[in-house]
């Protein structure tokens, strides 16, 4: 195990500075633009100078910057310099590994962003000076070495190990209601689920629920409780019941979660928004159906039939059916009063009287549902028109135009008779 | 079965037929009853309005229109007895041969006013023809004497056709008097009516008591026998008992009470011969009590006919007889001669008065 150490040295102003473009990836950050800055100032500056200088002096000291992941080595004549790990991206915190072949220098360093890094006195006394200038992401930095030219050319050996993943939690939020659309009064179980579908463990998992009120009240399970640490491939739920309280479209707010990995990085997540329709509350709704406009001839007896449909969305329970006819008299009807325990939404339940015409005339029979709506007592009514007809005299006139004919013939003969 | 025929001369023998007619419905039928009623009558009876005036035939309501026969006069007979004789003898064939049509009968029934001038007229002739015709009818005469403030024509017509209808050889004559029964109605058109009712009852009774079989007999027989006494003149009267009291012998006397005849008289002095027909149910019909009742009525009207009929009611009770002697009749013609005489004198008075004033143009020409 090598020794973490940080360093503390100052920065060395470069004097000589070749930008080598092929080693930046495109990512802007606050570094990386200072950075530019500075080289066009310096290029303006010293390009005459530099010329020069390569031109006089072989112990000139020099840099490169190489783009580095988890593993890759550079080597430089007996030295070898190895990107070990990416620490924490939010603090800067880089290890690298230094070591020289022979063994007179292996140490293995936490190195601050941006701040130079002296390994056998630095480059200005023959060693090497390694800066962190930019940390791309958990695998990868860049790395610059400055060093003196006449050590020779550095070269980049990438990792013959393989890459292994960085261990990094990524957790998914998701928040479901059992159902899309609800009545008011019904229950809903909401079901918060996480699971990590990273590398690493997450841990300190937080959850933000925001209750959607007024529409919403908790009933039980309220606030929702997850696992504080789940390992990658984990997952853990939450539920807990609700009761639709007002109709209407309500967004659900997304789940938010906070949570760290092993390094202690924050990271965070929301559930998808989304929203449900409250409908209002249930109830049955019955609907009394009744044959209308039953022609009966005198003295018959005809059935009148009933249908009572439930249209509504809850049963109804406890359903009396009560008719009366009226006028009282003249039309009898027996069967109209009927009970029935439950009436299925959607369902319909279904009878017949008997109606018997004793006088000609026009009649209502009027029938009303008593009924429990699920709410309450409701009530439903229908009439159901009958006529009752005069008894039908198609031929019987001629019984009476004969005596009426033969009276008249009689009346007219005596008539004659007196006439003088 | 007795055939009876019912003629009906002038305006008033019209008007007491179709009473008759009409109580042969059933009393007090309305003028509807004839749509669905058939006249009833006890025997066979045939009925004839005779009239030279055709309003007054018009006038009838219970009479069939073959039984009202017209006979046409052109100015009608104006109470003239002169020209009503002259239409009858103008329209005698006519006339009887509208009777012969209606088979054979054994009495006939001539109502007439003795005042006016057809019936009075018609009636004597009409009488003789029916002696002539039929060989053993009886005919009896009903004859309505005038109101005698009526004038001095109906009085002088009352006294000459009384006169022919006396000297006629038929069964004799009912008298009925206007002026008597004028006490039971105010106005004149219901005391008529009144009148004729009383007539119809009485003659209808007697029909059906002479056709019935009576407990102790009367026939047509002793009724001619009855109008063949005194004057041959008679009168009837009728009593029907109320519920109050139901004697048979105070029926009795009711029926001969002056209020209850036709004409005035007064039984016990004026009756000749009497028939009392007796009807009601068997209860009260006290036999005895008749026979008491008749044996004293036959003390002062010499003989006295009498018929039991037994039919269920209250005891009804007709009497009929003729007069010894008439002096109410005896006045008419008091009356009718005084009238007669006046109006004569007026004449020739207001003659005289005239031949004055036409002395005064006596040697006069016309000059123009
Ligand atoms: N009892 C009675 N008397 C009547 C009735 N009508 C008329 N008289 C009497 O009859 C007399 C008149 O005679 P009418 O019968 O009318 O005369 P007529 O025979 O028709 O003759 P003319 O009319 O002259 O052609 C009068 O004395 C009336 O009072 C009647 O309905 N009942
Ligand atoms: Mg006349």
């Amino acid at each position: 195990m090598s020794k973490i150490q940080i360093s503390k040295n100052e920065i060395r102003p470069a004097r000589i500075m070749i930008y080598n473009c092929d080693v930046l990836g495109w990512r802007p950050n606050y570094y990386r633009m200072t950075f530019v800055c500075l080289i066009l100032v310096l290029l303006l500056i010293g390009a005459n100078g530099a010329a020069k200088s390569d031109e006089e002096d072989d112990d000139e000291i020099t840099f490169r910057d190489f783009s580095l992941y988890i593993g890759d080595r550079i080597e430089l004549e007996d030295y070898q310099i190895e990107l070990i790990e990416i620490q924490s991206i939010r603090d800067g915190l880089v290890v690298m590994r230094v070591s020289k072949v022979g063994g007179s220098l292996d140490e293995q360093r936490a190195l601050l962003l941006d701040r130079p890094n002296n390994f056998d006195r630095g480059a200005d006394n023959g060693g090497i000076t390694i800066t962190i200038a930019e940390i791309f992401d958990e695998q990868s930095a860049r790395v610059r070495l400055e060093y003196k030219e006449k050590l020779g050319t550095p070269r980049k050996r990438s990792s013959d190990r393989p890459q292994t993943a960085p261990e990094k939690p990524d957790l998914w939020v998701d928040k479901s209601f059992d159902k899309s659309e609800m009545n008011v009064g019904d229950e809903s179980k909401v079901t918060i689920t996480i699971k990590n579908n990273g590398t690493g463990p997450a841990v300190g998992i937080e959850v933000q629920d925001i209750p959607p009120l007024p529409q919403f009240t908790y009933i039980a399970g309220y606030p929702p409780k997850i696992k504080e640490t789940l390992d990658p491939g984990q997952s853990d739920s939450a539920v807990y019941m609700v009761n639709a309280a007002k109709e209407g479209t309500v967004s659900i707010p997304s789940v938010l979660i906070r949570y760290a990995d092993r390094k202690g990085n924050s990271l965070s997540n929301r559930s998808e928004p989304f929203s449900i329709v409250i409908l209002p509350r249930s109830r049955a709704d019955l609907n009394i159906n009744a044959e209308d406009n039953i022609t009966l001839a005198l003295e018959e007896e005809g059935r009148l039939n009933i249908t009572i449909l439930n249209s509504g969305s809850a049963s109804a329970t406890k359903i009396e059916v009560t008719g009366d006819v009226r006028p009282g008299e003249g039309l009898e009807a027996v069967g109209l009063d009927k009970s029935f325990f439950e009436i299925a939404p959607g369902d319909a339940a279904a009878f017949s009287a008997s109606i018997h015409g004793q006088k000609p005339g026009d009649y209502a029979i009027r029938l009303k549902a008593n009924y429990n709506d699920g709410e309450g007592l409701a009530i439903r009514e229908a009439t159901a028109r009958v006529t009752v007809l005069e008894r039908e005299y198609k031929y019987h006139y001629l019984l009476a135009i004969i005596p009426i004919a033969i009276i008249s013939f009689w009346i007219y003969r005596r008539h004659r008779e007196y006439k003088y | 079965m007795l055939n009876v025929l019912m003629l009906g001369v002038g305006q008033c023998g019209n008007r007491i037929l179709d009473a008759m007619n009409r109580e042969a419905f059933g009393g007090g039928a309305s003028k509807l009853s004839r749509y669905y009623l058939r006249p009833k009558f006890p025997s066979r009876v045939e009925t004839l309005a005779v009239n030279t005036a055709i309003n007054d035939l018009k006038e009838l309501r219970f009479t069939t229109a073959k039984d009202r026969l017209h006979v046409p006069n052109l100015h009608g007979v104006g109470a003239n007895r002169n020209v009503g004789k002259q239409a009858f003898m103008e329209n005698r064939d006519m006339i009887m041969g509208e009777i012969e049509k209606r088979g054979d009968f054994d009495i006939a029934f001539v109502i007439t006013s003795t005042s006016g001038g057809t019936g009075s007229s018609f009636s004597p002739l009409l009488i003789n023809e029916l002696k002539r015709q039929y060989k053993d009818i009886a005919v009896i005469t009903v004859a309505v004497l005038p109101f005698r403030e009526e004038g001095s024509i109906y009085l002088q017509n009352a006294a000459f056709s009384m006169r022919e209808l006396m000297e006629l050889d038929a069964e004799g004559i009912i008298l009925a008097d206007n002026q008597y029964m004028k006490r039971f109605s105010g106005d004149i058109a219901s005391a008529y009516d009144k009148i004729n009712t009383m007539i119809a009852q009485r003659l209808l009774f007697l029909i059906e008591s002479l056709d019935s079989e009576m407990l102790s007999v009367t026939d047509l027989g002793d009724f001619k026998t009855v109008m063949n006494g005194g004057l041959r003149i008679g009168t009837m009267g009728f009593y029907q008992a109320d519920s109050k009291n139901l004697s048979i012998r105070d029926a009795i006397q009711n029926s001969l009470k002056p209020a209850n005849l036709l004409y005035p008289a007064n039984v016990a002095d004026d009756a000749a011969r009497a028939m009392i027909i007796i009807q009601g149910s068997q209860e009260h019909l006290d036999v005895d009590e008749i026979t008491k009742e008749v044996e004293r009525l036959s003390a002062s009207a010499g003989h006295v006919f009498k018929g039991i009929v037994v039919k269920k009611g209250r005891p009804k009770v007709l009497s009929v007889f003729t007069l010894a002697s008439a002096p109410e009749l005896e006045a008419i013609y008091a009356q009718a001669a005084r009238a007669m005489q006046e109006e004569k004198e007026k004449r020739t008075r207001a003659r005289k008065q005239l031949d004055e004033a036409f002395a005064h143009i006596e040697d006069l020409e016309e000059i123009y």
